[in-house]
């Protein structure tokens, strides 16, 4: 095990940029998420890690040692795939096999490491079995216990839920973070799945148009953005524009205005998450009025539109009790919205991004 | 569904069935030099073809030529084929159609063209008259490297075509995974690559052969009067010989032993990568 460290990564594909100076330190035992759209260079990151991408410029640095110029198979990485990528022609054993053969280990050795790999994800009664023959959820275990065997100095994940249905992700993705911890593996992971990057890594990555945007903790990221783009991207937000107009009052450009936390004044994005605002039936009383213009019932949770007159906002909470006034809201019926201060956070104007700098 | 598959069955009923009864019938028939053809049922023809020093040659000759075409070919087609199917440009479908077009030329056309290149007089030994590197004419024409490669000028794209699709159906993934796992471009080559196309590997080669073994106009006009393979000496027979009933035994003879061998080498290659 090592660290992984990447220092001004960059892969220009002629005019256009994948990845654009990306730098970043994963420490022994963690586990990084790089989160964000499809085409944010995420991918393009993790190949370039794994040796399938030349980067343009930059370094990739694995337990201290510069691999930029090593080719793939020299590099010591080992990956599971988005499409699991296992060997059709070659049994679950076999498979897991392979990387064992490729660095010499006897044949004794190779098939106790193999049993307990396969042990190691529940899998040791298929070492027998074809892959075609197994379930996606199987298949996705063999590629792990593949990956995991060789003992890699970094543990690579190219979307690893993406291919399982709703119901075993969770599960999946917890096990894999189980085994990652058990096994202090140094982790790059590739997701677009805020969810499943919340609830595995340590710390996530988010990006856009190549580069990075923000580094932290879910709870860094969520409660803390530093732009629009992430508080939208981490979980969902109101994002307002508009300016600071007085300490602690943000007018938005329709003309409302809100409460809203410290910020220098000017012009600003006022991010403000739906279960920060707590709802109250009727006209009168404090809190912003507005005009319930549709809602959902989610079952444990209700969703709220609401029209501000000067602009919208969602606002979701828990479903309140058969009782509740707020039960009997239907759209059209006036409320009143209220959150603390410091809940509505004033970001600053989305800079304008794209290729061009 | 019939209705759809009819016309085609009617045709190759037609065109294909009905011609080979009709030779294997022949096969069977005696000649004779004042009559050409007189009724009869025997193997005579087939034994006589088989007893011939002469025409086991001819056949030796063919084989070999086939074989040799096959292997060079496949030699040569794999990377070509390797490196179309993993092409992502836009220049990809180009280079398809470029792989594509020397089938627009007819063999006799090309090997006419070939002659014209290699022949005595031909433009490779004027330049090396010219450059002064050689006296006399080199022989290229009218040898038996002229008709393997004029040959594997033809069906090479036939394999490079056949080839390229199977290996497109090869996730680029996996040679990744095994990248990945240690293995360098030559075992990834060996362990994943190779035994995955090996399918279409069989059916490329024995396209290949087949189209090798019945090789007719290359044959003729650049391995010259001396050279001879299988598809022209069955044509003799019927055009010069007027012998029908043993041209068509040597043609069953050429077919017979395409077919032993498309069957053999499917069955071995298939059996040592089944699973």
């Amino acid at each position: 095990m090592g660290t992984l460290v990447l220092e001004g990564l960059s892969k220009r594909y002629g005019a256009a940029t994948a990845v654009d100076r990306v730098d970043l330190a994963v420490a022994e035992g963690e586990l990084v998420a790089l989160l964000g759209p499809s085409g944010c260079g995420k991918t393009t990151t993790l190949r370039a890690v794994a040796g399938f991408v030349e980067p343009s410029a930059g370094r990739v640095l694995i337990g201290g040692r510069d691999v930029t110029r090593l080719p793939a198979h020299a590099r010591d990485t080992g990956m599971v795939f988005q499409s699991y990528a296992l060997f059709p022609h070659m049994s679950v054993a076999g498979n897991v096999g392979f990387g064992l053969e490729m660095r010499r280990v006897g044949r004794a050795e190779r098939d106790a490491r193999i049993r307990e790999a396969l042990r190691l994800v529940r899998l040791d009664h298929l070492a027998d079995r074809l892959p075609r023959q197994l379930s996606g959820g199987q298949q996705q275990r063999v590629a792990l216990a593949r990956a995991l065997v060789v003992g890699p100095a970094v543990f690579l994940l190219d979307e690893p839920l993406s291919n399982l249905d709703a119901k075993l992700r969770q599960e999946v993705g917890l096990e894999i973070r189980a085994l990652q911890k058990r096994l202090g593996l140094t982790t790059l992971m590739v997701t677009h799945d805020q969810d499943e990057a919340l609830a595995m890594a340590d710390r996530l990555v988010v990006m856009e148009h190549g580069r990075v945007l923000q580094v932290g903790s879910a709870e860094d990221l969520y409660e803390r953005p530093a732009s629009p783009f992430v508080a939208g991207f981490v979980g969902r937000c109101n994002l307002l524009p508009g300016r600071v107009e007085a300490p602690g009052l943000f007018r938005t450009e329709g003309g409302g205005a809100l409460p809203c936390g410290p910020a220098p004044a000017g012009p600003g994005i006022l991010a403000l998450r739906p279960e920060r605002i707590a709802l109250a039936a009727g006209p009168d009383g404090p809190g912003v009025p507005a005009r319930l213009s549709a809602l959902t019932y989610l079952g444990a949770l209700t969703e709220y539109h609401l029209d501000l007159g000067t602009g919208a906002l969602v606002a979701v909470a828990p479903t309140p009790p058969p009782e509740d006034p707020r039960r009997r809201l239907r759209p059209g019926d006036p409320v009143r919205a209220e959150w603390t201060p410091a809940s509505a956070r004033v970001l600053p104007p989305e800079a304008p991004t794209g290729e061009s700098r | 569904m019939a209705a759809f598959v009819l016309p085609a069955v009617l045709v190759v009923a037609a065109l294909l069935v009905g011609p080979m009864l009709l030779l294997a019938r022949i096969s069977l028939n005696r000649y004779s030099a004042t009559d050409l053809m007189v009724e009869a049922l025997s193997p005579q023809n087939y034994l006589a073809a088989v007893a011939d020093p002469y025409y086991r040659g001819v056949m030796g000759t063919t084989l070999a030529v086939a074989l040799l075409c096959t292997g060079l070919t496949l030699a040569l087609g794999f990377p070509a084929a390797y490196r179309l199917a993993r092409m992502e440009s836009r220049w990809k479908s180009l280079v398809t159609v470029m792989t594509l077009i020397p089938l627009l030329v007819g063999n006799v056309v090309r090997a006419a063209g070939w002659m014209g290149l290699i022949g005595n007089d031909g433009l490779i030994n004027a330049g090396l008259q010219a450059t002064g590197l050689v006296s006399g004419p080199v022989r290229l024409i009218y040898t038996p490297g002229a008709v393997v490669v004029g040959t594997m000028a033809v069906v090479l794209p036939y394999m490079i075509l056949t080839l390229a699709s199977v290996i497109e159906s090869i996730p680029r993934s996996l040679e990744e995974a095994a990248a990945n796992l240690g293995a360098p471009a030559l075992t990834v080559f060996r362990r994943v690559v190779w035994p995955l196309a090996l399918p279409g590997t069989v059916a490329g080669c024995v396209l290949v052969f087949i189209l090798c073994m019945n090789t007719y106009a290359t044959a003729v006009l650049l391995g010259g009067p001396q050279f001879k393979m299988m598809a022209p000496a069955v044509y003799d027979q019927f055009s010069k010989g007027m012998n029908w009933p043993f041209g068509a035994a040597l043609a069953f003879i050429l077919l017979g032993a395409t077919l032993a061998l498309t069957v053999l080498g499917t069955a071995l290659l298939g059996r040592r990568y089944a699973r």
